[in-house]
């Protein structure tokens, strides 16, 4: 296998990749990023539509003491106050130095920085750039930052199949290139994990398909630490039927009302005081108990009626009302069908305000980590975690490259990852296809790990998933020519499974329901706030709960 | 069911055409994920958002470039659906270009 070296190493090009690369540039150390799609244009950041912020143009009332409370309050008491309080301290000169490198933020029609209200904020401070494509916007800015710095290099279509640790360090990666079918060791002095959230764990996401939770996967085999990973937001309004745009989310449900099959504008029932202003968690499990209860379409959904609004989702809204209109669903006319669908992690591997993890060498940003938004994130804060975190953890990666040396490395180390990658190209008389064993994770998911929970549904799940586990070792693959969507769908599907397990785990772990964990058997939140841990011992995953920091409240 | 017939070209220039099942309002990622599951298991595309932002997925649909995602499934002139390559660039397998 050749190997090849760097100082730092980045993992995942989102917001939160781009940011560490951008940001450890500024050293003369050499980076590497990669993505297993296309550079900056792969992950969940570029279907992002606003991002909470604050700068000069900020509403009056607004400063980082009313952004952190609501960060906090959002958390059901989640939250890692040190995380948020970063959040809320690094957002205006992130955002600064973004405009700096030309980033545009929209317009109102005073010529001022438009800001809007969204769900859960107490003031406006939802900013917008390329009208309500923020994330596009966001990842060209740092997109054209990374490919203009000599320090910066930039690969696609590269999966990364291991992490490689020696001496309880992370050293490396073992990656695949697709466009080639060759397998490297990448030897670095700190490795960046920024690859994005678990959507595809779902049979219906928001995500793009490259969210197959490959960084959870990565962190827990080299014994990195997942923290809260029940804690899974589910976009309460995503489309979903016509199934071309299954997943796709609606931002404008605080303008518009939803109906049950029998008429019932539901919501006064659920949140009389906000209705369908109301935050993400309480939203999903209004939807989901309608369509439990049978009061849901035949296509297992709710309607959304945004017709009373309809001029201001055309003028605040003109993609989403776009992408909508061309699949045949006229807004202005018509209602559409709408249910929850997975959208976001908001546990992860856990990391503390420097965006370090457990493991030496190993850093995190962005979805791929754990502990800031708790158990409900406010919408909009995904890319403002992303471009802080990302920033610190580029920075603490070059600072950890600067102390630490290349040393000669065993090739015993990747032995196992040379092998796997072997077998993959030799399963040519295997019984399961690979996108099959995706679709079982998908649907076992889908029925026992979605809005609402039970016991016994994680119990059985994670029965069937030891099955998928049994499967994987009768993998079928027949193209083994390069690109083959065959052998990513297979290294995909490696990484999805160890989430899966991990999620149900940390799910039967929580007796409770705290926000987004919703379980029947346990409907009502505890006295006491705990997190869940999720561990890797010799390969079997242990779980464990811990008070949060500060004690009980 | 409904099928329609899709031409794609293919890497070495040859054209391979497939019956698809048709359903109204599918698009041409839709067909393109048919193909590859119940098809042909070699075909390579490009994709990510699946809602027109990332253009990732952007190919000649009857002589057009266009967004595979965004496109609806309509047949040509010829009375097929022809998918083809953008002209521009290398080519790194089938409709994938290098990005």
């Amino acid at each position: 296998m050749e190997t090849l070296t760097t100082d730092v190493l980045i993992i995942g090009s989102g917001a939160a990749g781009l940011s560490a690369a951008v940001y450890a540039a500024q050293s003369n150390k050499d980076v590497l990023i990669l993505d297993k799609g296309v550079i900056g244009r792969s992950g969940s950041s570029t279907g992002a539509v606003q991002i909470a912020g604050l700068g000069e143009w900020s509403d009056p009332g607004d400063h980082k003491q009313s952004y952190l409370n609501d960060i906090n309050v959002s958390g059901r008491g989640l939250s890692d106050p040190q995380l948020t309080t970063r959040l809320a301290e690094d957002i205006e000169p992130r955002l600064k130095q973004l405009i700096d490198w030309g980033l545009k933020l929209d317009k109102d029609e005073h010529k001022q920085v438009a800001i809007s209200h969204t769900s859960g904020h107490s003031v406006p401070r939802s900013l917008s750039a390329k009208k309500g494509k923020t994330g596009l916007g966001i990842t060209h800015t740092l997109r054209k930052k990374a490919t203009n710095s000599p320090h910066i290099q930039t690969w696609s279509d590269v999966i990364t199949v291991d992490l490689i640790k020696a001496s309880e360090r992370v050293i490396g990666a073992v990656v695949f290139d697709l466009t080639t079918n060759k397998t490297y060791f990448i030897q670095s002095k700190a490795v960046v994990l920024t690859t994005g959230g678990i959507g595809q764990l779902f049979p219906i996401t928001s995500n793009p398909v490259q969210a197959t939770s490959d960084g959870f996967s990565l962190g827990l085999s080299v014994g990195a630490r997942l923290i809260d990973m029940e804690q899974i937001q589910f976009y309460p309004v995503s489309i979903i039927a016509p199934q071309a745009i299954a997943g796709f989310c609606i931002s404008f449900y605080h303008y518009a009302k939803l109906f049950n099959n029998k008429e019932q504008r539901f919501m006064e029932i659920y949140q009389p005081d906000t209705l369908e202003d109301s935050t993400r968690d309480k939203l999903s499990i209004a939807i989901a108990s309608e369509i439990a209860k049978g009061n849901g379409t035949p296509n297992q959904a709710v309607w959304i009626d945004a017709r009373d609004a309809i001029e201001q989702v055309k003028r605040e809204f003109p993609h989403e009302y776009k992408v909508c209109n061309d699949r045949g669903v006229n807004l202005a006319i018509d209602r559409a069908e709408i249910g929850p669908a997975a959208h976001f992690m908001m546990g992860g591997i856990q990391i503390n305000q420097e965006a370090a993890t457990s493991v030496p060498g190993l850093y995190v940003a962005g979805e791929t980590a754990g502990g800031l938004h708790g158990g409900n994130r406010l919408g909009n804060n995904a890319l403002s975690e992303c471009i802080v975190f990302g920033a610190i953890a580029g920075m603490n990666a070059v600072k950890e490259a600067e102390r630490a040396t290349i040393l000669s490395v065993d090739p015993s180390l990747w032995k196992a990852s040379s092998e796997y990658i072997s077998h993959l190209f030799s399963a040519t008389n295997g019984r399961v296809r690979p996108f099959q064993l995706k679709d079982e994770i998908q649907a076992i998911m889908g029925q026992h790990a979605s809005v609402i929970r039970t016991t016994e549904g994680l119990e059985t799940a994670e029965k069937q998933l030891k099955r998928v586990e049994h499967n994987l070792a009768s993998i079928k693959i027949t193209n083994t020519n390069v690109y083959s969507r065959e052998l990513l769908d297979a290294i995909e599907v490696r990484h999805m499974l160890r989430t899966a397990k991990a999620i149900i785990k940390a799910s039967l772990q929580r007796q409770e329901s705290r926000g987004a964990h919703y379980i029947e058997d346990f409907p009502q939140q505890s006295e006491t706030i705990q997190h869940t841990f999720i561990n890797n011992k010799g390969g079997k995953l242990i779980a464990r709960s811990q008070p949060v920091k500060g004690g009980p409240t | 069911m409904k099928k329609i017939n899709v031409n794609i070209t293919r890497t070495d220039n040859t054209v391979s055409t497939y019956q698809v099942d048709y359903h109204q309002g599918m698009t041409v990622l839709n067909i393109l994920e048919q193909i590859y599951r119940h098809h042909d298991e070699t075909i390579a595309y490009r994709y990510s958002c699946r809602t027109g932002l990332c253009t990732t997925c952007m190919m000649m649909i009857n002589g057009k470039p266009d967004l595979s995602c965004q496109k609806t499934a309509e047949l040509g002139k010829d009375g097929n659906l022809s998918l083809a390559p953008l002209p521009k660039g290398t080519t790194i397998q089938d409709l994938v270009k290098e990005q």
